[in-house]
């Protein structure tokens, strides 16, 4: 069985998956692009959270969640309106949710009132939207006044539950009833939706004595009946001790679909003496709080099982997910792994068999290398995760800056639905934020200062994610005054990080933010100056075994864009040789291969070749001149070339000497052992046991262009990473 | 007296972790059977295929909520009998007022301890041996 401290963890998780849904909802909503059941949705994520931190005894969560959950239940209802003010209070009240969710997470001490201000803010939000709304918000939650007793009439035997049918409400423990005088009229609507008015006056029948006359003066001769019509109107006699709200409640489906009122006959009765205290909670004012009209408009989702849209979404997550541990998940990655490492040692011993022996088995090989990889493709897909979750957490992050700031800012987001390797998106939340703390610290302007450039008032960071070519890129954009080169250069030179005379170009200033030490704040804020630079941005995206690279336009803006690997343990790729040496090139990043004819051809100032390609000029890269290695091909004619598009879209031709075939390879970091070496992505251990190094073909590109750079020709840039 | 070691109880919850520590509370008092169900319609497909003596449900559910689930099985000539208790929130009264109208067997408010939990089984289907 499961410890309990396992159980809060699950508890926390879901409360983390509740909290995204909460937000994502409020977040819907405020935009207009929310529907009732977004209302609905929630309503019972707060709900749900309450519920679970009740059974679990975190008592400030329950309470604070409480006060939350009946400001929603008002809006859900239509008695508070849904204005930009409230939204306000509904947002920072789910921020105050999940920062207490963390603290209970954390074992933390929550202090005593943290959420005072909040909640103060949701009780006048109450005051607002229901007048007396004390309708049993701090109700001690037993409901005594309801007879449950009805123990198994029909004996002890424990099959037989025969006749525990029971009407609870009939009780007779107080004298506390009342009459009311009913009159119902359905309208043709109501038998339209389905309502049936034998039901309800069933309904009304279990609440106490009921005498019921029926009008039938609507009814007209039998020829002329429509049996989709109603006729008949009904006046009853409500003896009961069912408070006002039950009575309404039988009519809350149907009271815009017929003519409806509720009169109560006489003053209750001297109730002061009624044994149970809960009979209090029933008080004139309380009762009519919840007026018929206002129950009218919506009904609650959950008691409509067909739903909307957003509940149908809903639903279906909950129906087909399961939750699993994740070092489960791991250990079968790890394992997919070592069977393709094992498949491929099997294919190298099967091509030394005879061909007779070689034949029958290659077909079954075929197989299971088709196998193979459709586990591992379902396995890395149980490890994606969309990077929604990460990014979800941003808008908050953004009000909060917002908040600080002073700057108005509003946070566009797209690509949530790209799904990429768990890790990676657990480890993408640091350097988004710090990456948006930036913008909204150093790169928007303040309200006046945009209105004096001609920008609109409201700053925009858009934050996008979108998969290309074998990579996820994760674009921050931001439309404010981009980088202050003077300022970046001069305090690179303050710091020594660039010698005093250097020149470099606008590009090149832009770069020196990621270099370690460099912090431009003038004054170190609250926000961005907290001793995390952007060098740890990129390290921890290099880390991921991915890029940061920057663009910058003074005045208009700045975008960051982050490329990443999908996955981090296994890939496609495209074994090839130069000269002695064998490399794998991610299949992800390759267009096309070809061998070109020597005319095809051109050389061009201050590069190696050109190819020309369909009327397209496409640059040469020697991979033999990268890596310094010994190229065995005489010329272009005898080479390979490997059209390979790079993260930006620029294409390349990668010129190899031979193609050795495609196989799956399992990625090995080299970087605890080397380090970061450029141009290598990672290493990988083939069938025969011998390793490869895998190219980071992007990093090629700029390593060409590098090399392209007059003077620098001849030099190779990664010599100590091949034997030589 | 009804066995708690033969008793057959569904829970029925969204939450998983509400669902474990009912689970776990039902286990202690000695009851072995024990069934799950995530919302009111599979919690329906269970009982109809399932013989069961007892149905633990929450409100608040996607799909099918508690008072759904508990008027279909009221409705429903198979387990039309079948005790059902309702857990609620606190203050929830109003719920409570529909769900006994409907003909719910019992209530149970969230938070509840194991004293409660036999409580309100015991004033359902007798004492537990």
């Amino acid at each position: 069985m499961a410890s309990l401290d396992e159980l809060k963890r699950t508890f926390f998780d879901e409360c983390s998956e509740l909290l995204q849904d909460m937000e994502t909802g409020l977040t819907d909503l405020q935009e207009g692009s929310g529907s009732e059941d977004t209302v609905h949705a929630v309503f019972r994520a707060v709900h749900s959270i309450k519920g679970g931190a009740g059974i679990f005894g975190f008592e400030a969560l329950v309470e604070f969640a409480h006060v939350f959950e009946t400001v929603l239940d008002s809006v859900r209802h239509g008695t508070l309106s849904q204005t930009p003010e409230v939204f306000t209070v509904l947002l920072m009240s789910s921020d105050m949710l999940s920062d207490l969710v963390g603290m209970s997470r954390s074992g933390e001490a929550i202090p005593a009132g943290h959420a005072n201000e909040c909640r103060q803010a949701l009780e006048q939000l109450l005051g607002k939207g229901k007048p007396g709304s004390s309708d049993g918000a701090e109700d001690a939650g037993d409901f005594e006044g309801l007879d449950f007793k009805p123990v198994p009439a029909g004996g002890e035997d424990a099959g037989d539950f025969e006749g525990i049918d029971f009407t609870p409400v009939q009780s007779d423990n107080f004298d506390s009833k009342q009459s009311y005088t009913i009159t119902f009229r359905p309208k043709p609507e109501m038998l339209r939706n389905a309502n049936e008015p034998l039901y309800i006056l069933r309904e009304l029948r279990g609440l106490g004595e009921l005498n019921l006359v029926a009008d039938l003066s609507g009814l007209p001769p039998l020829s002329d009946i429509q049996p989709d019509q109603p006729y008949v109107a009904w006046t009853a006699t409500l003896r009961t001790d069912a408070p006002r709200k039950a009575i309404d409640a039988v009519f809350e489906f149907v009271v815009g679909d017929c003519d409806l009122s509720i009169v109560e006959d006489q003053p209750p009765p001297v109730a002061e003496a009624a044994p149970s205290p809960e009979v209090h909670h029933e008080t004139p004012a309380a009762a009519s709080s919840a007026p018929v009209a206002e129950s009218k408009k919506p009904q609650p989702a959950a008691e409509h099982p067909e739903g909307g849209k957003g509940g149908a979404a809903n639903n279906k997550k909950q129906a087909t997910t399961t939750r699993v541990d994740l070092d489960k998940i791991d250990r079968v990655v790890n394992m997919v792994g070592e069977l393709i490492i094992a498949q491929a040692m099997l294919g190298q011993v099967v091509q030394g068999l005879s061909e007779e022996v070689n034949e029958s088995l290659s077909q079954v090989l075929d197989q299971v290398i088709h196998h193979t990889r459709e586990l591992k493709e379902s396995v890395m897909s149980m490890r994606a995760q969309p990077v929604g979750s990460v990014f979800q957490r941003m808008p908050r992050l953004v009000r909060e800056l917002s908040m600080k700031t002073g700057k108005k800012i509003r946070l566009e987001m797209a690509g949530e639905s790209t799904e990429v390797d768990r890790t990676i998106v657990e480890r993408l939340a640091d350097p988004l934020t710090h990456i948006i703390r930036n913008s909204a610290d150093h790169g928007l302007e303040s309200p006046e200062d945009r209105l004096a450039a001609g920008k609109t008032e409201e700053g925009t960071i858009h934050l996008a994610a979108a998969q290309r070519g074998g990579r996820i890129v994760i674009e921050i954009k931001d439309d404010g005054a981009g980088i202050n080169t003077e300022r970046v250069l001069r305090k690179a030179k303050e710091k020594n990080l660039v010698d005093q005379d250097v020149t470099l170009t606008e590009d090149e200033i832009c770069n020196l933010i990621f270099l370690p030490g460099f912090s431009t704040a003038d004054t170190v804020s609250d926000l961005s100056g907290r001793g995390v630079g952007m060098d740890v941005v990129r390290r921890n995206i290099q880390d991921l075994g991915g890029r940061v690279s920057l663009k910058s336009e003074r005045g208009k803006g700045m975008t960051i864009q982050l490329a990443l690997p999908l996955t981090l343990a296994v890939m496609d790729g495209m074994v090839i040789k130069v000269g002695e040496n064998i490399y794998v090139m991610p299949m992800a990043s390759i267009v096309e291969c070809l061998h070109p004819g020597s005319s095809e051809a051109y050389n061009l100032l201050n590069t190696r070749g050109m190819l020309k390609l369909r009327g397209e000029l496409v640059q040469l890269v020697y991979l033999s001149d990268l890596f310094d290695v010994k190229s065995t091909a005489r010329g272009i004619s005898e080479s390979v070339v490997i059209i390979t598009e790079a993260g930006d879209g620029a294409k390349f031709g990668l010129v190899v000497d031979e193609l050795c075939g495609h196989q799956q390879v399992v990625i090995k970091s080299i970087e605890d052992s080397y380090g970061q070496v450029p141009g290598i992505a990672a290493a990988t251990i083939f069938g025969n046991g011998k390793v490869a190094l895998i190219l980071d073909v992007e990093k090629l590109s700029e390593l060409s262009a590098e090399n392209m750079m007059p003077g620098n020709a001849a030099q190779p840039v990664v010599a100590s990473a091949t034997a030589h | 007296m009804p066995a708690a070691a033969a008793l057959k109880v569904l829970i029925v919850d969204d939450q998983f972790s509400v669902r474990q520590m009912t689970r776990m509370t039902l286990e202690q008092l000695g009851i072995r059977n024990v069934y799950e169900s995530e919302n009111g319609k599979e919690a329906l497909n269970k009982a109809s295929v399932q013989p069961l003596d007892l149905i633990i449900s929450d409100y608040n559910m996607p799909e099918m909520d508690g008072l759904a689930l508990l008027r279909a099985v009221r409705g429903h000539p198979a387990v039309r009998k079948l005790p059902f208790i309702l857990l609620t929130g606190r203050g929830d009264r109003e719920l409570v007022v529909k769900a006994a109208q409907a003909g719910v067997n019992n209530y149970l408010v969230k938070p509840f301890t194991q004293v409660t939990l036999r409580e309100k089984i015991e004033q359902v289907i007798g004492k537990l041996s």
